[in-house]
């Protein structure tokens, strides 16, 4: 599943460790999500979208079908 | 339980309690073996300052060892521990059987351990909720949906 993460927090120019501390997760979490090694739970995906205010559809993108399980 | 104790010092506590007690242990056990207790708390009170040491890295490990995980963190440690869980089953699986096959008088520990695992298993899907199955609304939905088209 690709995701937006990296390119909106960029695009803010947020560090990885600002964000973890927005969102209330650890900074290995963020660089997780970001290279797509982790799914974050639905909850936590929600609290990402508000972040930068999108939607959670726009912020994750499940191009890779086999993925989402 | 102990959400008195500050995160931190959260899994330290738990060694050193354990320490303590396995200590205690070998010195109500007595006999010429009761030095034993004391390398027991100096092995404890190591593992304990070392996962307090720990605590305050900003690693995942570190994260498990201060008690201040998140989500992907605490997954991370229920897959590890499932892991090691399934590990000890095999094991006492194995060993049972070579206690059996050998006609020895130490098979229980294992059984017990075999047991223990199931009851905790059988416990976890009770608590969880894989039994909590109610009526598929959809059904009875789609069923009125028909009667008010009919």
């Amino acid at each position: 599943m690709k995701n937006r993460v990296r390119e909106q927090r960029t695009q803010q120019g947020l560090s990885q460790a600002e964000l973890a501390a927005a969102l209330g997760v650890s900074r290995q979490t963020v660089i997780s999500i970001e290279s797509g090694r982790y799914l974050p739970s639905l909850p936590l995906a929600f609290a990402i979208a508000r972040f930068f205010d999108l939607t959670v559809d726009k912020m994750f993108d499940p191009e890779d079908e086999e993925a989402v399980r | 339980m102990m959400t008195f104790i500050p995160p931190r010092l959260r899994k330290p506590t738990g060694v050193a309690v354990a320490g303590a007690l396995f200590a205690a242990a070998w010195l109500v056990r007595g006999g010429p073996l009761w030095w034993v207790s004391i390398l027991a708390v100096i092995a404890a009170a190591v593992r304990a300052i070392s996962l307090y040491r720990a605590g305050g890295k900003d690693t995942d490990e570190g994260a498990l060892a201060g008690s201040r995980a998140d989500e992907r963190q605490q997954l991370l440690s229920l897959r590890s521990r499932a892991l090691a869980c399934n590990l000890a089953v095999a094991a006492a699986f194995i060993g049972l059987t070579a206690a059996i096959a050998v006609n020895a008088a130490w098979w229980w520990p294992f059984a017990v351990i075999l047991a223990v695992a199931g009851f905790g298993y059988l416990l976890g899907l009770s608590t969880y909720g894989v039994a909590e199955e109610g009526a598929a609304d959809d059904a009875s939905a789609g069923h009125e949906a028909r009667s008010a088209a009919s």
